[in-house]
This record gives C-alpha cells, structure tokens and sequence, in this order.
C-alpha cells in the first residue's frame, strides 16, 4: 500500500529549545540565514500579569495534498511522490525560476543561495531509507514532534489521528490541504499567506496559454481550409502542374 | 516542364535552411515535452510523458534541449557572420514591406487559398493578386516573425540556462520562460503555414524542390515572385 507519510505535532509540550532547527540544519548542510523548519510563538500579552504564556509552535514544509507549489512549476521539478506523499526537488530539472518559493503560503521553501534552486523539508527521506527517522523528530527533547505513515493503522500518527482531535494550520482562502496535524489546538495560526502565484506565472496561464491556443488554431483552421479547397479544385489544375504530378 | 530553370538558392542557404528546420522542430517538439505541469502545457500531460519517455528521463530531455538549442545559435551566429553581406540583404529583404501592396497581397491571398476567388469576387475585390518580389509578403512576415524570435528565445533560453550557475534573483528566469513560450508558441503557428505551402501545396511544389536542387523554373518565378523575375531574367 502507498504510504502517507505526515507529522503530528503536540505544540503545548514545546519549550521552545530549537534543536530540531539546529539538527536539520546539521542534517542538510543548510547555509547560514535559512532554515528549513521552525518554531513560531504567539506575542505575550503582559497585562495578563503572572498568567502572561507564550504558546511554541513547530512545524515545517506541510506536504500539502494540494500543493500550490507543485501547482507553480512549470517543468515537474517540484513533484508530490505518489509512494510516500513527501514533496521532492529534482534540482537537475529545476531552473531556478522561483515560483514554487512564492506560491508556498506558509514560506516553507527558500531559494538556495548557492545551488539557485529551492530548497525545502522532505521528512529526511535519506534517512528515512536507512529506517531513521527525520533528524527533527529524533532529536526533539519533549517529543512535540511524532512521525509515520498515516495509511499505516498501526502507526504512532495513525494512533494519534484516530484518538485524539487534531487541527491544521491553514492558508485562507485556498486550502492547500496540509499533512501537518496539531494535537487539541495550536497557536499562533494566523500567520500562513495567501497563495499567491508570480505575475509571470500568471501571465503564462492567464494570457500566454489562451493567446498560443488561439494562433495556432487559427493557423491550424487556415491550413485545413486551404487543403480541403485543393482537394476539391483539383479539376481546375492547370497544364504545367498536371504534368508536374506525372 | 520544358521551362529554363532559375537560380534560386545557392547551397549554403539550402543548408542553413534545413538544419535550422530541423533543430526548430526538434526544439519545439522538446521544448513541449519540457513543461510537464499539465495544467500549463496546452495539450495535456500525455506529450511530456511521451517525450520523457523517448529521452529517459526529464533531465536528459532538458539537456538535449539546452545543447540542441544552443548548438542551433552558435551555427547561425557562424553563419551569418560567414555570410555577412548576404545576411543583412536577407534582413533587409524581408523587413522591407510595401505597406499597400503588401497588404491587398496578405488579405486576397489569405481569401483566395482558404475561400477561393469565388469569395473574393463577393467580397468586391478583384482576383488580381499584387506581384511579389524574392520573398512575398506572407513569407516576409514568417521570416520577420522567425528572426525575432529565434532572437528572444536566445536571449530568454540563455537566461534560464544560466539562471542556476549565477543569477541570484529569479524573477527574469521566469518572466523568460513565459516570453520563451509564448515565441515559440506563435513560431509554430507560423510554421504550420509554412509546412503546409512546402510539402502539402499544390501550387508551392517548385519552391519545395528548390530548397533541395536551388533551382525554380521561369513560369514559377514569373507568376508567384514577378518582381523578383522582372531583376533576374536579363542576368546570364
């Protein structure tokens, strides 16, 4: 059976210690000023004294079942894996137009300073082939962060799904249906964009597209038109071509 | 066929043609099967697929495109610089258009090989068509329409092969990648024409075969490029 791979999270047990932003970083090598995941927390209102809280929030690339990203590359580069769900980078198709990096509403992709393609979370699936688990999930002191393939009945996330109630971070309006999944509820969760595709994406599918259909219909219908003409004038041919066709 | 054949095109324009023939539609026919997100490509999913399949993958695919294309480049630049003089008349010759002779050619033409001079006589214009010189001006305006292009699609495909070695900023290499598309989009429509007048037409056939022996006879140069004959008859 096709795995689907996801994470849930319980955000109430994070303390905010930033390991699995330092193991990942580790992990992949990741150049200085960019991260692949994070932890967002909610602004502390002091007027509530000494009840003032913050709430953490870990997280990272959604795997969204309906990825704008996916959505905003032209060439597959940025493919959703049928197998595993994870969303890849195949770098050698890329051409580093960027598009992917904008229509991500929650920022989960930068764009490689050195490489010049996006770089983005895939679970750590080079250590997922080596039956490890993502360098985050490992390393996370309180266990907030719990990994595995939701298809799977007997699996921790499958467990945690079924029990318990869990919520999403989601992007408004368009819902890009995220693989993230936050035990009881989560804070902040107002903080993804809206997606929002390039102008030059926009071009191509708004305008580009139509206007190429149109030309070569056009051209198409001309050319149909002059053929079937001279299938039916045939008879008036004149001697010089006649003899020509001999 | 007892006409005096004509001197048409010498070898090396015979040679630029078809291999700029050749790469075009190898690079449109690639170029296709690069944009595999099938809510773009404009005939579906099944062509990239094909075409990923043909070539093994989509890396190799876009690496014969990359090099096919920039082989392409390089051979005309070589050749136009070879053929400078002879380059820059071909330039001048197909954006020099007779704004009014030009234009009653492009719409009787037009009327008279896809409706017929029937058609043309109930429109209230008359079946005399306008004498043309070397090129005429349906041909002008796909030469002008491939010169421009091949130009943009240079420059635009230049810019996304280099977009991953040094630009930093993304923004041209998609902006070139929709103008890279949208040229190629409206070259094919031309080229459909094009296609259609050399190896379909009936009336085209002595152009088709001169682009292989340079030679057309003398009532095919009278009747379709009069002016064109009118300069070359007296030559030996």
């Amino acid at each position: 059976m096709k795995k689907k791979y996801c994470m849930v999270i319980d955000s109430s047990v994070c303390i905010d210690c930033k390991a699995c932003m330092v193991s990942c970083k580790v992990q992949h090598n990741i150049p200085r000023g960019y991260w692949r995941n994070w932890i967002k927390h909610t602004e502390p209102d002091f007027s509530m004294g000494k009840y003032t809280f913050v709430h953490f929030q870990p997280g990272g690339c959604m795997q969204c079942d309906e990825p704008s990203c996916v959505y905003a590359c032209p060439s597959g580069a940025t493919y959703k894996d049928e197998e595993t769900g994870i969303i890849h980078v195949n770098e050698d198709l890329c051409i580093g137009c960027g598009n992917c990096v904008t229509a991500c509403p929650y920022g989960a992709r930068y764009r490689h300073p050195v490489k010049r393609v996006p770089d983005k979370c895939d679970f750590c699936s080079d250590r997922l082939n080596m039956g490890l688990l993502p360098a985050c999930v490992d390393t996370c002191p309180t266990k907030a962060r719990t990994f595995g393939d939701m298809n799977d009945p007997d699996s921790d996330v499958a467990r945690l799904l079924r029990d318990r109630e869990t919520v999403r971070v989601v992007s408004r309006p368009v819902d890009t249906k995220p693989n993230m999944f936050y035990l009881a509820e989560t804070m902040p969760a107002d903080w993804p964009g809206s997606v929002e595709y390039p102008a030059a994406h926009q071009a191509m599918t708004g305008f580009v597209n139509p206007l190429v259909k149109i030309a070569v219909g056009l051209s198409g219908l001309g050319v149909a038109a002059m053929f079937l003409k001279q299938l039916f004038t045939s008879d008036e041919t004149s001697d010089h071509e006649k003899k020509e066709e001999v | 066929m007892s006409s005096k054949m004509i001197h048409r095109h010498d070898k090396g324009a015979i040679f630029i043609h078809w291999f700029n023939a050749f790469c075009w539609i190898f690079l449109t026919l690639t170029g296709l099967g690069l944009i595999s997100n099938e809510h773009i490509n404009p005939v579906g999913a099944w062509w990239p697929n094909l075409m990923r399949t043909i070539f093994g993958s989509g890396e190799t695919l876009l690496t014969f495109h990359i090099y096919v294309g920039l082989t392409w480049a390089a051979v005309i630049l070589v050749y136009i610089l070879i053929r400078f003089r002879d380059s820059l008349g071909f330039l001048k010759e197909v954006f020099t258009l007779s704004p009014a002779r030009d234009a009653a050619w492009m719409i009787k033409k037009n009327v008279q090989l896809t409706l017929g001079n029937n058609a043309l006589k109930k429109m209230g214009m008359t079946t005399d068509i306008p004498p043309q010189g070397f090129y005429n001006a349906g041909q002008k305006v796909f030469a002008q329409l491939t010169v421009l292009a091949g130009l943009i699609m240079v420059i635009t495909g230049i810019i996304m092969y280099i977009s991953t070695i040094i630009l930093n900023n993304p923004t041209p290499v998609a902006w070139s990648r929709t103008i890279h598309y949208l040229m190629a989009g409206i070259a094919f429509a031309g080229l459909l024409v094009h296609i259609y007048m050399a190896a379909i037409s009936r009336d085209e056939r002595p152009a088709f075969k001169s682009m292989f022996s340079g030679l057309v006879p003398e009532d095919y140069a009278k009747h379709h490029h009069e002016l064109w004959y009118e300069e070359v008859k007296n030559k030996p």
